[in-house]
This record gives structure tokens, C-alpha cells and sequence, in this order.
């Protein structure tokens, strides 16, 4: 009877975050923190208190060889909290679990693809105040989520797992995220951000190219360094090596 | 059950109040019982345009906090018998107004009119969104400037996630373009953006263009709503844009820069067109 009257303590629930991953190329926290200490200062506050993934996967080392202790309590030295790791190999992730850092799965990864080694991770934008519709995965062959309706300034849409095609305008404010290829069908005049979840091979395709923003698998450009991609036309985005290339379309 | 409309903007300034008081003046010119609720709650400006405000008892926060019957709040129009106006508070905030209050006003006014009008406040906070919440149509109204259009289009969006229809996942709120202060001679000259590329962004229907004209702030300082103007272009504008609404096909107007302003146009431009 008593248990029926309680309150609710709490509810479990899954949740998605936007997290920056640190993938480390040196075991050795003295090689990487100074490095990535003098990175922050060039952002302050930019990043301070912010949850970090430390990413393994590039890491050539044997497990006895980092000294996950001391890059954790640099890295809340420095104001950045480190939650856990993803990728590297079992002994690696066993290595890091001793030093409390779980291993995370990425959404969608089965296994980590080969990244781009000097990624420049995509700040988390804001929280999103809009609500954005969920993608619809019915049919067949690629999962892809439509947008028919104009992305107005402050929403924000996220196809996860899936391309993002919009068949309206994206306009200045908005942001559209797709861990696979974005199509816009319309002026993409907001921000784009295709292969989120670190696809390196994801486009961007839109009928008027006049962006802030555009990144792809961690790369991005801002508008002043488009330098003479075809605003305004039909064009095309995509990641060659860790240039990104506009070419016009058709 | 009435119809109600959200006047909303997002930036202020643009010209929400002057709107609100035209076009309920309009609709109850067509003999639409009509009324207009300032939702503007701690800078209450619509009473002065419509040129009630020494008339003014009790206002909305009074009937929401129970001190004062709707009835006793409403201000019938002198001037046009089916027009009515509930006005804001001036000494409150807008913590006073609370979706519960709003919604019994709604319901109730719903009975006795056809149109309710609702003047929102400016931003995206409590007064806006409250102002908004029970549309069944909006009325966003943009100047013709890129801040004022992007404003217009983060308001379409909270039109599209926080208003009742939205949450309810009824039929979405109906949303009509309003351009105000549009000046073709400063277009012409690449001052002010075009009425196409303000269309192009927003991509919603166009109610009307209302051209910049001296005849709004006489009008707003002598308290009768600039419909009433009936030679002056932002009178006419507004007209047609009511016309629009109730369904008629009118061409839009006031659109070209005025041929060679003489000097008696440039004195007195509402007159003369």
C-alpha cells in the first residue's frame, strides 16, 4: 500500500548528447595538455566545464603505455571533464575503465571509422528551443528524414542516422544537422552540418548555396572562408582529405 | 466561435499596435463584431492608439486576477458600434497574465464576437507567447530589413512549435504577411530590402503592404486608428489588407515610387496619393 502513495524519485530515460571528443594521438598527457591548454586560452571559456570523450581509435600505443590517471586530472586542471572513451581496443578501453572512464558507443557506429586526424570539433550549438520532428524511417534502402516546411530562424533539425533532405528554405539562424548527406532543395542561407556523426564521405547539396556555416565530419567553414565557393548557385560540398571543396552543381 | 488572430513581429517597433487597431477597426467597419486584446502588459500602447485611454478602468490582469468582470473591462468603440477593446495593465508585468486567465477571457469573448485580435508584445517571452498561444491565424508583421525579417521568421517558428494548435497537433495556425513602413523609393535606391526577397525568405502569403507614410503617426497621436484615414495610402493599404483577409482579390498597391513628389506630396504624402 505505502509503496503506491511514494512519490516518484525518478524516471530512466534515454537521452541523446552532442559531445566533443578529444582522440588522442599521444599517449602522453604531458605531450597533449600543454598543446591543448594553449588551444583553449585561445577560447576562453569557450569550453570551460565542458564534457569531453576522449577518443582512442588513432591511438598507437600499447594500454600500459597511457597514463590515464594523469590526463584526467590534467584535464580537470584545465577545466575540462573528461566522461569516458570511445573506440581503441578492448585492452585499451579495459586500461581506461581502471582510471574510471567508461567506454561510450556513438549512435549508429558499429565500429569507429577512420577519422580525419586534426578534426576541428564543431562547437555544441545551443540547446535546441524548438522542437524537431523525428525522423520518419519507413520505406526502403537509406533512411532519409524530408523537411518540407521552411527551417526558421532558431530551429534546429537533426536526422540521426539518416540524410536530411529539405524541400523549403533554410534560413539565416536555423541549423540543420544530418549524420549522413544534407539536401536543400531551396536557399540553404543558415547552417548545414552533414556527417555529424564523423562520416567524412557526407555532402552537402543545395539549390542556392548562400550558408553562414557548413561543416562535414567535424571540418567546417564559416561564411568568410568560403573564399570562391559559388554563393548564391547550385553547389555542392564535400571533404577532400581536410579541404572542403564547393563545386557548382550540374 | 470566434476566429483569433495574433498580431506578432518578434522586433518592436515595426508597427504590431497599428496593426492590431486597423485591422479590428477594419473587420468591424464590415460589420464583424470585433474585439482587440493589448497583451502589451507593463507598456500598454493600444488604448492611446485607439484613442480610448481616458476611458480606461479595468484591464486584463484586473479580469484575470478576478478583481473586475470581463464586461466591466471591455471598451466598446465609439466610433464603430461592433469594435471593442480590452486593454492592458500599465502597472503590472507581464508575470500577471496566465494562461489559465487567457484562456477564460478567449472562451468567453468567443461568444459575443467574431474576431479576436490579439496585439502581442514584442520579443519571444511570456507576454509573446501567451499572445500567440491561442491563435487560429497570425498576422506577422515585418518591415522591410533584415533584422526585423529574420525576427519574423524565429516568430513563425515559435508559431510552429508553441502555439496551442501546435502542441494540440490541430491544423497549423494560418499566417499572413503584413510589410509595413515600406518605402519604394529607398527599395529603388537599395536602402530597404525588396518586397520579393522579403516574401522569398518568409515564404507565407502576403496580406498587404503598407507603404511608409506620415498619415500613421498622426494618426497614432491622435488617437483614431489609421484605417479611418480613408485618403490617406496607409489607410487604403490597410483596407485592402482587410479586404484580403474576408477572403476578396484586390491587387496590391503602393508598390511603385510616386511619380515626381511635388512639394505639396512631400508635405502632406498621405494626402496626396
Amino acid at each position: 500500500m505505502s509503496s503506491q502513495t511514494l512519490p516518484e524519485a525518478f524516471r530512466l530515460r534515454a537521452g541523446n548528447f552532442n559531445l566533443l571528443v578529444l582522440r588522442l594521438l599521444d599517449p602522453r598527457p604531458e605531450a597533449v595538455l600543454p598543446a591543448l591548454g594553449d588551444q583553449f586560452r585561445r577560447a576562453p571559456g569557450f569550453l570551460r566545464f565542458a564534457p569531453i570523450v576522449i577518443g582512442l581509435a588513432d591511438l598507437e600505443a600499447a594500454p600500459e603505455e597511457v597514463d590515464f590517471r594523469g590526463l584526467v586530472e590534467g584535464l580537470h586542471k584545465l577545466e575540462i571533464v573528461p566522461i569516458g572513451t570511445s573506440g581503441g581496443s578492448q585492452a585499451m578501453k579495459q586500461a581506461a575503465q581502471h582510471a574510471g572512464l567508461p567506454p561510450l558507443r556513438a549512435v549508429g557506429a558499429e565500429a569507429e571509422p577512420a577519422p580525419p586526424p586534426e578534426a576541428i570539433p564543431v562547437p555544441p550549438a545551443a540547446a535546441a528551443t524548438e522542437a524537431a520532428p523525428r525522423p520518419d524511417f519507413s520505406g526502403s534502402g537509406r533512411a532519409a528524414m524530408l523537411v518540407a516546411e521552411p527551417v526558421r530562424s532558431g530551429q534546429r533539425i537533426y536526422a540521426q542516422g539518416a540524410d536530411l533532405i529539405v524541400t523549403a528554405t533554410v534560413n539565416a539562424g536555423a541549423e540543420i544537422i544530418a549524420d549522413g548527406n544534407i539536401h536543400v532543395y531551396g536557399a540553404l542561407r543558415g547552417r548545414a552540418v552533414a556527417g555529424a556523426a564523423d562520416d567524412a564521405t557526407a555532402r552537402i547539396f543545395a539549390l542556392n548555396f548562400d550558408p553562414e556555416l557548413v561543416a562535414i565530419a567535424g571540418f567546417y567553414a564559416v561564411r568568410e572562408g568560403l573564399g570562391d565557393a559559388p554563393i548564391g548557385k547550385p553547389t555542392q560540398v564535400r571533404l577532400e582529405g581536410e579541404e572542403m571543396r564547393f563545386a557548382p552543381l550540374g | 466561435m470566434a476566429q483569433v488572430i495574433v498580431v506578432t513581429s518578434g522586433k518592436g517597433g515595426v508597427g504590431k499596435t497599428t496593426t492590431s487597431a486597423a485591422v479590428a477597426t477594419g473587420l468591424a467597419q464590415r460589420g464583424k463584431k470585433t474585439v482587440v486584446i493589448d497583451f502589451d502588459v507593463g507598456l500598454r500602447n493600444l488604448d492611446l492608439i485607439m484613442g480610448v485611454e481616458r476611458r480606461v478602468v479595468f484591464d486584463i490582469v484586473n479580469v484575470i486576477q478576478g478583481e473586475a468582470r470581463l464586461n466591466q473591462a471591455l471598451i466598446r468603440d465609439k466610433r464603430v458600434d461592433t469594435l471593442a477593446i480590452l486593454p492592458a495593465s500599465q502597472t503590472r508585468d507581464k508575470d500577471a497574465l496566465t494562461r489559465e486567465g487567457v484562456s477564460t477571457i478567449i472562451e468567453e469573448l468567443s461568444a459575443d464576437f467574431d474576431y479576436i485580435l490579439c496585439d502581442s508584445p514584442a520579443g519571444i517571452e511570456k507576454g509573446a507567447l501567451l499572445a500567440l498561444y491561442f491563435a487560429d491565424q497570425a498576422i506577422v508583421v515585418t518591415n522591410p530589413e533584415v533584422s526585423s525579417v529574420r525576427d519574423s521568421d524565429r516568430i513563425l517558428g515559435v508559431l510552429q512549435s508553441k502555439s496551442k494548435r501546435a502542441e494540440e497537433k490541430k491544423d497549423k495556425v494560418k499566417e499572413h504577411l503584413l510589410v509595413t513602413r515600406y518605402d519604394p523609393n529607398r527599395v529603388e535606391r537599395g536602402e530597404m530590402l525588396k518586397l520579393e526577397d522579403v516574401r522569398e525568405i518568409l515564404a507565407i502569403p502576403l496580406l498587404g503592404v503598407i507603404p511608409e507614410n506620415e498619415s500613421v503617426l498622426k494618426a497614432s497621436n491622435t488617437g483614431t486608428p489609421v484605417i479611418m484615414d480613408t485618403e490617406s495610402v496607409a489607410g487604403q493599404a490597410y483596407k485592402d489588407a482587410v479586404g484580403r483577409f474576408l477572403g476578396e482579390d484586390l491587387p496590391h498597391r503602393f508598390l511603385e515610387p510616386a511619380k515626381k513628389p511635388g512639394l505639396f506630396q512631400r508635405l502632406f504624402g498621405g494626402r496626396a496619393a
